[in-house]
Formats: C-alpha cells, structure tokens, sequence
C-alpha cells in the first residue's frame, strides 16, 4: 500500500482513521475497528441478499461477509481494478463479534482526525444517506466523510432489505 | 494455600459434580419408585447424597451438610431396617432433592456463600419425619447429627472385635470414619473402643489430608458378620478390615495380634482391657511367637478365619480387580466444552487443507505424492470422526428426565401413565442434546396434559386404564428420529380446522388433508392462550417447538389417529459440526446438498422439462417435482447443454433439483454465515473447497418448506403460479 502512511505518535484529542475512496469521495473510519486490508479477491456470490451485500470470501479459513460500500451508498456495483481493496473491520453487532469486509476503490492514508474539528454533517449534498454520516473532517485536501460504520452495518435495515428481496 | 481462582475452580467443580448427583440421585429415586426393594438403586441414593454431604463439608457448606444428612439418615435408616421407601415418603424426598438442587444452583461460586430458606427446609424436613416414621424398618429421624438412638441388644454372649486401619487416603476420598463408627453404633452397643494413633507422624511432618488412624472396636451385637462386614462396604477399598467374632479361640485372636502392625504388646493390652483376653491368656500366647508377615489382604483373612472358601475368594478379587481395571479404561475425563470445540475447529480445518493438499497432488500428477496425501486423508477422516463422536452423548439421560416430569404431571392431573423408553443409547452431539430438552419437555407435558385422558374416558374407550407414552429414539438414514407418541385420543382435525379458518391461517374453501390440517398446530399465530380453552390446550406452542427444530436444522412431523393416539416425529441432523456433502455447480458457483438426502442423480433431458424455475419431470412412472436452482436463486441462467437432476428426499418428500455439473461427495465443514444472513432462506451455511473456494451450503428442509408454503398461499388465494402449470 504505497498511499498507506503509519502517522507518528498520536496527537492527543485525534483518533486516527483510516481513509479510502469510494468513487469519487473520501471516507474514513476508526482505525481501532480495521483488521487488516486485503487485495480484491474471489467473492462468492450469496443468492437473495441485497445487492450491496456481495458476497463471501474465505479469510484463511474464515468465512467472511463482504459488502459493497458503493452499492451501499446507493451507486451503481463497484468494478474491481487492481487498486480496489477489501477493508476488513471487526466490531460487535447483536453482541456478536463480527468480522465484515468493505470493497473500497482504493485505500487513501491514515488520517489524524482531531475530533473537535470534526463538522456535523450538512443536511443533503454530501451524495449518501446523511445517516451514514458521522461528520465531516477536514483537512488541506477538503473533506472527508468519517462513517458511522454502526448505521451503515445496521442489521435491521440489511434484515428488511433481505426479507424484501427473498420475497419479492 | 489456595488462591482466590483456584478456590472458585474447586467449588465450580464441586457444583457440577453435586447437580450431577442429585441428578442421578433423582433417578434412583424413581427406580425406587418402580421397584421399592431394588437395593442397588437405594445405596446409589444413599452414595450421592454422601458424596454431596462429604464434599459440600469441604467447602464449609454448612446447609447443605446438614440438609443432606437428614436425608443420609433416613436412608441409611431404611437401609438398615430392610424398610422400603413408600410413594408418600418418594414424593417428599423428591422434593428434598429440589431443594438441594436449588441449593447447589444458589452456591456463590465467588465468596462460597449459600443463602438458605431455612423456613422451607425446615418444613420439608418435618414432613420427612412424618413420612419416615410409618414406614416399617425407619426409625425416627434424629434430629440432631450424632445423636443416635441407641439400639437395643437383643443378643447374648461376647463382643465381636473389630479391627480397622484406615489407609492413608480415606479423607481424600471423601469419607469420615466418625460416620461409620456411628453407623455401627446402629448394629449393637459398642462396648469397647480404643485409638490407635501410632503411626501419627509429628505435626510438621503432617499431612492434614492423609488419615493415620486405626480403631479397634468391640461390638455388643447379634449382627451377622456380613452385615457388619457391610458397614464398611464403602471403605473397603480405603481400610483393612479385621473381625472376629464373640468368644472366638485364643488362638484367633493371637493371630489377629500378629496379623496386625502395632506391636503385639500394644494390641493385647487393648484386647485385655475390653476384656476378650486375660492378662494371662495373653502372656502365654505372646510366648508362641509365630513370623509375623506384612499386612494381609482381606481376602487372604477371610481365608485364614475359615470364613470364606479360597476359591470363592479368588473369584471374588480376580472380579473386583477386573471391574477396577475397567472402571479405569472406561472411567471419563471431564473436559470444558470449548476446548473439544477447539479440537474439532482444528480438525475441520485439517479436513479444509487436507483436501486442498490432495488435490494439489492430483493436479501435479505424481503417484507418490498423491498415494501419501491419500493416506493423510484416511487418517483424517478418522481423526475427525473420532473427534466427532467426543462431543456425542447417549440420549438416555435425557429422556430418563421425564420420569420425573411424568411422574409429577400425571399424578397432579389425577392420571396414571407409564414412561415407556426406548433407544436410550442412541447418540446424539451434545449441543443437539441441550437445545433438545426444552422442545422436549413441551412435548411430554402436552401429552399428558391434553394427549392421554383420564381413567374415566380411557375405560368408555375401551382402553387399560393406564396411559402409555412412550420416548423413543432411532438412526434413519444419516438423521436422529426421536418420536414422543402416546395412546391418548389424538388430534381432532375437525377442530383444528375450525380453529385455523378462525385465526384466517386456511380458506374455508380450502381442501386440505388431514396430516396437512394437523400440521397446522405448528404454524406461528394457531396457538394462543384463547386457543387452550377452546382446543383443549392441544397445540400450545408448537410453533415454539417447531422454531426451536428448525434451529437444529431438523424437522417435526405428526402422526396421529383419532382415538388411538400422537406421535410426534422430531429429524435431527448427527452433528452440527460437519456434514458428507455432495458438491454441485451452477456456473462458477459451487453448492453442497447434505449427502444423506441425495437418493440419486440423473441426467436432465431437455425435452423434459421446460425453461422454469418450477416444474416436473416423470421419473419411473411418478411425477418428481423440479427446481431449477439457478432460477430459484437469481443467478444468471446456465447455458450448460446437458444439465442434472439431483433428486433429494425429505421426510416424506421427494424433489429434483436442477444444477448444471456435479462434482461428487465430500466432507464438508459447516462455516456459519453470521448475522448478516440470518434471514437467508434455503441456504444454511457454507464450506471452504480444497481449492480455497467458497461453496454454500443448501437446506433442504428450509427450501422444501418454503415452496410448499409458496404454493400453499397460491392455492389460498386461488391464483395458481404460473411456473407449477407451465409445463
């Protein structure tokens, strides 16, 4: 990862996030819930599910969901090229841990984002769901959209999604 | 000492193991209850809550000790007095045991402290008392541990001497020797008793847990020597016994004497001040001085008194050391779940990347490597399966927990049922087991609640008065079957029906059969509090039941005949772990069908069938209705020329499922899908290939129910899908 750079000690205040790009934005997430960041591979496609949920892949043994951030955020499937990545995260859902790989397009830096800079999110034009947003974090490149990866992992939302479309 | 951790080890260890007990102590208990005169199952009783008692003592449980020794008592009572427990004094000692139970399950494993409702114990003890003194043989409980009534001695003559020294290990195993002098205080008056304390060691050298003890005792008694010998049936192993009976010869006590490792001095002068010897008798046998020899066996004894033939002794000890040498190879180890489910974790790994080896080698084509990776496999085919059967259980002990539940329910209805159990021994995985017993339980208590009717009804039906349910469990082709069936009065379809179109679940149109109708009683919303008053409770959450089955990947059935009884079939798959799979392709997308279902493959003629995703085919004269998977699961459509039919079987039904290649058997790994699909309909998990493929698992139980459901709601709404006529 040639973009990826290990930032120095951290500035206190300033949680650092890791940042990539999906299309033309940047998005950021908590570093603490990365595990690892993997080359786009084989993903097994799961019949019935919501279009945004790709698929599986085998992580050295582990069967691990992945979930396609762009189709996630309402736009057109991602096609993979040799910069696209799978983001694998780990957090606690339903008091489970889970572990859920992301397709991003390609994984920018690790950002130190000082909390108290950090804008709450404008009400449209930021091009996603406003409740993915946990706030906007700018920096001298412009902003960057720090994910409420909790909303946008919502497994309520993913359960009526595919309910819908096995019914459907 | 002991830390904090190692003591909350202890006493976790010592929860389980007194749950355990009282568990079988309840099974006993109910042997008992069948048979009152079985004498193994009443010192099986009388062992568990002695164990309880001495390890609850350990802990400093003081309830609990106290509490059992109640029970101890009585037992030991009915024991002694050859008396039999009465069903009043059954129930109430049933009681007793829930009451210890509730105890146990109270132990604060953290500080060891036991909250007790003292008020209630007190009670239970009361009418334990009652109970215990109008049966013939008990004698009234003493209330008071220690405090024995003294027996009164009917016979004449001498004492009988009894010589005991402990083994070392006699604390260690739990025992108190206080308990059984007293409890030989029961057989006679102990006229006699002294000390021997000689190989007491200084107290540095001490070990507080090792017993350095001996007694030797004389004994006022007209018992017979086998039921003194009795007395120290628990301790056999843990003592040397010696007895001699009253007014034996000089002789045999000189022997005795000899026999035993004090000096002769010091037993003699024992013997001369209880009296059995003179000062006399006693000098001039010590002048006879005979080699003495190291410590003698029992046996060998029982040999040198002429009590025993020597060949009756041989067969006994050659028995006695033969059921030790087993108990030993057979004794289990307990081990913490998880860790067994690490092993087989790893294990289904090894069959991952063991597969995958092979299947390097074939590709690399050389014949040793593939013979060795060959042998690798068989031998992880049987490490897995080893593995497996780690984690099974025999389901008997299960099933054996409705004896309580039976006896309880039937006798609050006014019922009399018999618990009929068969296949006890099949096995089943532990997590199986464990989710089973609720689902169960619901099962048994509907039958005898609602299933079997009372005395009244059964004699106008022309049925024994009896009611029989019966608990059965069976292999049936790669599955479990287990059947909770009983000879009650069945289902009334009739009723059910009425009850369904009420609650808007079928048509009044609706042309149903009857084990369709009865399978109603499963679906969400059928069941209701209202529903009990008005179907006579039968049907009460059994879609809880069916929900909890599902989860196990298994399925339920009805079987009933009105007026002759229910049956309730429950499939469940062997193990949750791995499965034999039999891979399948639809373009680049691998499938596994559990391999116990497939019955066979055959080839698809196109002609057959036309381009749906539902259809059928005929197949030997019958209809097979078809799936195409592809289709059914929204994936792009083949364009294989010559596809293939896998034709599955479940339950009752039979289908064909349409997929473009197969690929053979194999073992299959069972990877959860996590939450994220949860809701996934007809795929129940996932494995990885020897490849590093992902392929998903399907589930045919879920696949089948949801497209006769499908088809179902069609035929309600009168609208046929146009894909089941297309062809």
């Amino acid at each position: 990862m040639p973009h990826l750079q290990a930032s120095a000690a951290a500035v206190p205040g300033s949680v650092q996030h890791l940042s990539f790009r999906v299309r033309e934005a940047r998005y950021a997430l908590p570093i603490e819930l990365v595990r690892e960041i993997i080359e786009y591979g084989h993903v097994t496609t799961v019949p019935m599910m919501p279009s945004f949920i790709h698929g599986v892949i085998n992580l050295r043994g582990n069967v691990v969901p992945v979930l396609d951030l762009a189709a996630r955020f309402g736009m057109p499937l991602s096609v993979a090229n040799k910069r696209t990545c799978i983001v694998i995260i780990e957090l606690t859902l339903d008091e489970q841990e889970q572990r859920i790989g992301l397709v991003v397009d390609a994984v920018d830096a690790v950002l130190d984002i000082d909390l108290a800079s950090v804008e709450p999110a404008p009400p449209f034009g930021a091009g996603i769901n406003t409740d993915f947003i946990a706030g906007m974090a700018r920096d001298e490149r412009g902003f960057t959209i720090v994910l409420d990866v909790r909303r946008v992992l919502s497994l309520d939302d993913i359960r009526q999604l595919s309910l819908a479309r096995q019914a459907s | 000492m002991l830390n904090g951790e190692q003591w909350t080890q202890l006493l976790l260890g010592f929860i389980e193991e007194a749950s355990e007990l009282t568990q079988q102590a309840e099974e006993y208990l109910l042997q008992l209850d069948q048979s009152p005169t079985d004498e193994e199952a009443l010192s099986g009783l009388f062992r568990a809550m002695h164990t309880i008692k001495g390890s609850a003592g350990l802990f400093s449980l003081t309830p609990l000790v106290s509490f059992t020794h109640h029970l101890e008592n009585l037992l030991m009572a009915v024991r002694d007095g050859a008396g039999t427990l009465s069903p009043a004094l059954i129930s109430v000692l049933l009681r007793c045991l829930d009451e210890v139970a509730s105890m146990v399950a109270l132990i604060d494993p953290q500080t060891g402290e036991l909250p007790v409702d003292e008020q209630h114990q007190a009670q239970l003890l009361a009418t334990l008392a009652e109970q215990a003194q109008g049966v013939p043989g008990v004698k009234p409980l003493a209330v008071e541990p220690g405090a024995e009534p003294a027996a009164a001695i009917s016979g004449t003559g001498g004492a009988w001497h009894i010589s005991l020294r402990f083994s070392a290990d006699l604390l260690r195993n739990g025992f108190d020797p206080a308990a059984f002098v007293r409890y030989l205080g029961r057989l006679g008056d102990i006229s006699h008793l002294a000390l021997i304390d000689d190989t007491l060691p200084a107290l540095a050298e001490l070990d507080p847990e090792s017993c350095y003890l001996g007694l030797e005792i004389d004994l006022l008694s007209d018992a017979s020597k086998t039921e003194i010998e009795d007395v120290f049936e628990f301790i056999r192993d843990f003592c040397t016994l010696h007895i001699l009976p009253p007014d034996s010869a000089l002789d045999d006590y000189l022997q005795l004497i000899q026999q035993l490792p004090e000096s002769d001095a010091r037993i003699g002068q024992i013997l001369v001040s209880a009296g059995l010897l003179t000062e006399n008798e006693l000098q001039a046998g010590l002048t006879v001085q005979a080699s003495s020899e190291a410590k003698p066996a029992l046996g060998e004894v029982l040999v040198s008194q002429g009590v025993v033939p020597p060949k009756a002794v041989d067969a006994a000890l050659a028995k006695q050391k033969a059921s030790r040498e087993k108990r030993v190879n057979d004794a289990p180890i307990r081990v913490a779940a998880h860790k067994l489910d690490e092993l087989i974790n790893l294990v289904g790994e090894l069959v991952i990347s063991a597969a995958g080896a092979q299947l390097h080698a074939q590709k690399h084509g050389n014949a040793l490597c593939v013979e060795s990776t060959q042998t690798v496999n068989q031998h992880v085919e049987q490490i897995r399966e080893v593995a497996l059967k780690m984690r099974m259980i025999e389901i008997g002990d299960t099933f054996n927990r409705f004896h309580r539940v039976v006896r309880d329910v039937s006798q609050q209805l006014g019922k009399d049922i018999r618990l009929d159990i068969r296949g006890a021994d099949t096995e089943l995985d532990k997590s199986v087991i464990d989710q089973l017993a609720d689902p169960l339980t619901h099962l048994v208590r509907n039958a005898i609640d609602h299933g079997i009717e009372n005395a009244e009804q059964r004699a106008a039906a022309g049925k024994p008065a009896q009611g029989l349910l019966r608990l059965n469990a069976y292999h049936e082709s790669g599955m479990i079957v287990i059947e909770v069936s009983d000879d009650g009065h069945g289902l009334n379809t009739a009723r059910i029906r009425d009850k369904a179109i009420a609650r808007g679940l079928i048509d009044a149109q609706a042309n149903l059969s009857e084990h369709d109708i009865q399978r109603l009683i499963f679906a969400a919303g059928f069941s209701t509090a209202e529903a009990v008053s008005d179907l006579s409770g039968r049907g009460v959450g059994m879609d809880v039941v069916r929900s909890a089955i599902d989860a196990l990947r298994g399925s339920i059935d009805i079987d009933s005949v009105q007026g002759q009884g229910t049956t309730f079939r429950i499939r469940l798959p062997l193990t949750l772990a791995i499965i034999d799979g039999f891979l399948v392709s639809l373009g680049d997308e691998h499938l596994v069908v559990p391999l116990d279902l497939v019955t066979e493959c055959i080839e698809l003629d196109a002609s057959q069938l036309t381009r749906c995703t539902y259809g059928y085919i005929e197949l030997r004269g019958k209809p097979l209705p078809c799936i195409d998977l592809a289709a059914h699961f929204g994936l792009p459509p083949s364009h294989t020329v010559r596809r293939n039919i896998v034709v599955v079987n479940f339950g009752r039904q039979q289908a064909g499922l349409i997929v473009d290649h197969l690929h053979g058997e194999l073992q299959t790994v069972i990877k959860p899908l996590g939450l994220l699909f949860q809701h996934l309909q007809g795929i129940s998990g996932s494995t990885i290939l020897g490849s590093g493929q992902i392929a998903l698992i399907l589930d045919i139980a879920n696949l089948f129910h949801t497209l006769h459901h499908s088809v179902e709601a069609d035929s309600r709404t009168n609208q046929p899908r146009p894909d089941l006529t297309g062809s």
